[in-house]
């Protein structure tokens, strides 16, 4: 009995090391799904000359998952009557962080864009994006940098948090 | 007379543990938390072998004080 308590909780601690490391590799990718997205956005406002709503349904499109369930669910939720985009942005952004492992710098970042968004002309809302895109790669290097330091770092950490505790305990 | 030896297993195992997260965390860079974990498990030894000692001293009151 003994050791099954013992197996378990190292077992545990093992998993929330790798849950940690997890996390700190998806960061880099959903940034750069994030800045991807805002290429397109680019694109679809400057040039195609497309409705915010529709943009967004193009980048849902093409996008892997945590970022494109973002844009969908704005998408959405701007077909509502008497909406502020600003307001719908806000709280899509705070779902969005739960999905994905954004920290929260990002989620300044993101919400500092969203207050710029359909506000200005072309030639306004194209340094906007671009001023975001800026910050977001400057994130983009912090998280690889982390990623780098500590994936490894948290998966043995784990190991080791595990089995000193079962030694206390024992 | 001493018949229960885990307790030597259990401390030399700790110091092993806390080598490696010390070894660990001196590797990324972590040299201040990397000193505060020696320090913990050093505390935990500390308070174990404080054990150990306050029996023997009982032990020892117990022969000689009646």
């Amino acid at each position: 009995m003994k050791w099954i308590g013992a197996l378990l909780l190292i077992l545990a601690t093992t998993w929330m090391g790798f849950e940690w490391s997890n996390r700190l590799m998806k960061r880099p990718k959903h940034i750069r799904q994030l800045k991807n997205a805002l290429q397109i956005l680019e694109a679809e406002m400057i040039y195609s000359q497309l409705p915010l709503q529709d943009a967004f349904m193009n980048i849902a499109n093409q996008l892997p998952n945590p970022t494109s369930s973002f844009f969908k669910t704005l998408g959405k939720n701007m077909q509502e009557k008497n909406v502020d985009l600003y307001d719908v942005w806000k709280i899509n952004v705070e779902k969005f962080m739960q999905l994905s492992s954004l920290g929260p710098n990002e989620k300044e970042i993101l919400n500092q864009f969203g207050r710029t968004l359909g506000q200005h002309d072309f030639y306004q809302q194209q340094k906007h994006i671009q001023l975001t895109l800026t910050h977001l790669d400057r994130e983009l290097e912090d998280a690889r940098d982390n990623q780098f330091k500590y994936s490894k770092l948290a998966k043995s950490l784990g190991v080791l948090a595990g089995l000193f505790i079962v030694l206390l305990l024992i | 007379m001493f018949t229960d030896a885990s307790i030597l297993f259990q401390i030399a195992g700790i110091g092993i543990i806390v080598a490696l997260i010390h070894t660990i965390l001196k590797q990324m860079g972590k040299e201040e938390i990397a000193q505060f974990a020696t320090l913990i498990g050093f505390i935990i030894v500390l308070v174990l072998v404080i054990n150990g000692l306050s029996d023997l001293f009982n032990q020892i009151k117990s022969v000689f004080l009646f």
